[in-house]
């Protein structure tokens, strides 16, 4: 038999399973210091802060998840993030703040502990999550939203799609003769420069810079006094289809902004290729390039505005790529 | 197209006790690859002359002697072997007890021939203890170890102490433990006893009067004092007597981490590193004393103690080297009008930042002619934050802000001179520059430098190509 205090504790812990679930807020302040900051051995006061700050600044996959209206997804942490990236997965750290600096100079997932032999569970997922953006990156589509934006017409190369564009590069580089003529027909021939955007093969770095690049070249080599051709956007590109461009056109200095191939640092990562009267066939060492331009390696608005200069530099030294740095 | 430019710099330390002259060549080279946007950083310091250890000419115990001043440095620039015209950048630092407004006006006079160009500053002690702290090596220590370092600068009257932590200055302070706080005579009879000493013999009960013989015994024990002090001033802990010996118009030295290591510069440096042979009498102080007593104490045996770099030349080496530093490498300046010198600068606040960000221009006019008012200077430069990724909308109506601002506002031909942290002074720049002026004006924009309210600016010709200015950022100047 039961006695009467055995069924009141029962009662209780009955009592206690039902209450109802925490609030959304409460349960992910749960989630992330149950989750994130469970090896940090710091004070509670400490946690709070961060915690606050998390709230008030939506990650990416949240504000996606927002705009799905997939509410499954309320509570859940971007793994990808920088913030949460930050944070040290490495148990019993000597120098926490000295390795949390260390952490923050470089992409490389130091830091991060291990099971066994093997990584941790969360270094496995991140990893998996970085190479999903990369793979996003490569096979998504340039939104038309943007290039309507930015008033840019759309050209696209040899490749019949992204399959093909990556498996036959050499594709990537030429257009068909109605894209040529589209671009005859479109753009402004005998130019000092021709500017263009293609996607590479990363559509999300032609998404992050694009309007915050393409404007200030345009006007800081307007402002120079020089004839700069109508831009536009080439589909399933590489690198050497501007030379085909340039020919087309006749321009003296063609430069693309093209996404660069992402890795499992960044998948925003844009570059500039710049070359002095390409022409078809020439070698790859007349290119001058402007790479890493991205929120963390040079900031889009600055790297065009320093690309202006660059360019200048290529028509008075009449030269670009190896040649230019004679 | 050159990737490497080298500057000379000259290092000037008047302090109480010494005076000293340092030559050192500072190397700037682009360390970005190929395919990158430069990065140009100064990667060499070298000292290429150092002179010998003079003691500071004075008229009175205060005042410094302008005239013999200007013989020592006269001197050490013939036998360097460079003239004046040789230098492109430097300062002239004036520490310790000398570091007041009268002597700063006479180096200001005397030295105007050699120090046309360069900085003249009288370092407050929280100045003088960075400076050391550089020189001797200890910030160095912090960035390569990314660990807290603690540069203790035992001088004549004073001892500076700063603490880095990866290369941060975290704390600073100043106390009167120094190694000139006693004085003895050829004869060994005592010759001066500071005040702070006297504050150290009441605590203590010892007895120690002007004029008794000088025993070795009683001054040790005075050295045992300062060295416990001195251990008990990094363990933070209270101490009425501590308390009572800081120096007037330093910082509390206040921190909230345990210090990883220590490193001694200053006269008093030597005489713990390198105990010599010879009577402890021998500099007429008590500083061989001191240092016999420091390497005898707790700070040896509780703290990791590093070698410093330079011991007894820290701060000259300091003012030489380290007050040089370099501007970002993607800048815009419209044309060569280097070098400009001690220009006021007006530091905006993180909120109204935002609001030049936003466009609006009412509060930045109005702050402006605030500091007109303030400033006989005709020219300053107008520095904030910036933004680390800023869009292009942003830049171009925070540069349509500033130039109808600083359009309407500087005299005819000033030039429009923005000093932003975030790296987009290119891109401001260039947008200012398109902007219609009503007068023809200069655009210089520059970043990766930060700048306070009240700090003084010169800014050098230009370096690596054009691509960077040596920027020499002063936070106390008189003059």
């Amino acid at each position: 038999m039961l006695t009467q205090s055995q069924i009141d504790a029962i009662a209780e812990a009955v009592i206690q399973s039902m209450k109802p679930a925490p609030a959304p807020e409460e349960k992910r302040r749960m989630h992330r210091t149950t989750e994130i900051k469970k090896d940090r051995p710091v004070e509670a006061s400490e946690v709070v802060p961060m915690d606050a700050s998390f709230m008030m600044e939506k990650s990416p996959a949240e504000r996606v998840s927002q705009k799905n209206g997939l509410a499954d997804n309320e509570g859940l942490i971007d793994i990808t993030s920088p913030e949460v990236k930050a944070i040290p997965l490495l148990d019993h750290v000597e120098d926490r703040e000295g390795l949390e600096r260390m952490i923050a100079r470089t992409p490389a997932r130091i830091g991060v502990g291990n099971c066994g032999p093997r990584l941790k569970t969360r270094t496995m997922l991140t990893l998996r999550a970085d190479h999903a953006a990369a793979r996003d990156a490569v096979f998504m589509d340039v939104s038309q939203e943007l290039l309507d934006r930015m008033n840019l017409f759309t050209v696209a190369t040899r490749c019949m799609d992204k399959t093909q564009f990556l498996t036959r590069p050499d594709l990537g580089r030429i257009f068909p003769p109605e894209g040529l003529e589209t671009i005859k027909s479109k753009c402004v021939h005998d130019i000092d420069v021709q500017i263009y955007v293609s996607d590479g093969l990363s559509s999300t770095a032609v998404e992050a810079n694009l309007e915050n690049i393409l404007p200030i070249i345009i006007e800081g080599l307007k402002a120079k006094g020089l004839k700069v051709g109508t831009p536009f956007f080439v589909k399933n590109g590489r690198v050497a289809a501007m030379d085909q461009i340039s020919e087309a056109l006749n321009a003296t200095v063609t430069c693309v902004l093209l996404g660069e191939r992402p890795g499992l640092a960044t998948a925003e990562s844009m570059s500039a290729y710049i070359a002095y009267k390409a022409t078809v066939g020439m070698p790859e060492a007349r290119r001058t390039v402007v790479s890493n331009i991205h929120s963390r390696g040079i900031p889009a608005v600055e790297a065009g505005a320093y690309i202006v200069d660059v360019i200048q530099k290529i028509l008075e030294a009449k030269a670009s790529g190896v040649e230019l740095k004679k | 197209m050159s990737e490497e430019s080298t500057i000379l710099s000259v290092g000037i330390d008047i302090g109480t006790s010494t005076t000293q002259v340092i030559f050192s060549r500072l190397t700037f080279k682009n360390s970005a690859g190929y395919f990158a946007v430069p990065h140009i950083a100064i990667v060499d310091k070298e000292v290429v002359y150092k002179s010998n250890i003079h003691m500071t000419p004075l008229k009175n115990r205060v005042m410094i002697d302008g005239e013999k001043v200007r013989n020592i440095v006269a001197e050490e620039f013939r036998k360097s072997g460079y003239k004046p015209t040789d230098t492109q950048t430097g300062a002239v630092i004036i520490t310790g007890e000398s570091a007041r407004k009268e002597n700063s006006e006479i180096v200001l006079r005397e030295l105007s021939d050699f120090a046309g160009e360069f900085v003249v500053s009288t370092a407050g002690p929280d100045l003088e203890a960075i400076i050391a702290g550089k020189g001797s090596g200890a910030r160095q220590y912090s960035i390569d170890n990314q660990c807290t370092v603690a540069n203790l600068d035992i001088g004549g009257g004073t001892t500076n102490v700063v603490l880095f932590d990866a290369g941060e200055v975290i704390a600073k302070g100043c106390v009167d433990i120094g190694g000139r706080l006693v004085k003895v005579t050829s004869d060994g009879r005592v010759e001066y006893i500071s005040d702070s000493v006297l504050k150290m013999t009441a605590s203590d009960g010892l007895s120690l009067n002007i004029g008794d013989e000088a025993q070795y015994t009683k001054i040790y024990r005075i050295g045992e004092i300062m060295a416990e002090l001195l251990y008990r001033w990094l363990c933070r802990e209270d101490d009425r007597l501590l308390a009572s010996i800081t120096t007037p118009g330093s910082s509390q030295f206040k921190f909230h981490k345990p210090i990883r290591a220590i490193c001694f510069s200053g006269g008093v440096a030597d005489c713990i590193y390198h105990p010599a042979e010879g009577s402890w009498m021998r500099y007429g102080d008590m500083g061989v004393v001191l240092g016999e007593a420091i390497r005898a104490s707790r700070l040896f045996s509780d703290f990791r103690v590093i070698e410093a770099k330079e011991t007894i030349r820290a701060t000259v080496v300091g003012a030489g080297s380290y007050t040089t530093s370099v501007s970002g490498s993607t800048i815009t300046y419209n044309r060569d009008v280097f070098p400009l010198k001690n220009i006021p600068v007006l530091k905006l606040s993180d909120e109204e930042q935002q609001v030049c960000f936003s466009g609006q221009t009412g509060d930045l006019a109005e702050k402006l002619r605030w500091m007109q008012r303030q400033s006989d200077s005709k020219q300053l430069i107008l520095a904030m934050k910036g933004k680390p990724n800023p869009s292009y909308m942003e830049v171009k109506r925070l540069a349509a802000c500033l130039v109808s601002v600083l359009d309407a506002l500087l005299p005819e031909g000033q030039p429009m001179l923005i000093v932003l942290e975030c790296d987009m002074a290119k891109a401001l720049g260039q947008m200012m520059m398109q902007l219609p002026t009503v007068h023809p004006r200069d655009v210089i924009c520059i970043d990766s430098v930060q700048v306070d309210q009240n700090d003084f600016v010169d800014m050098g010709k230009p370096l690596v190509d054009g691509l960077v200015i040596p920027v020499v950022v002063k936070t106390l100047i008189f003059g």
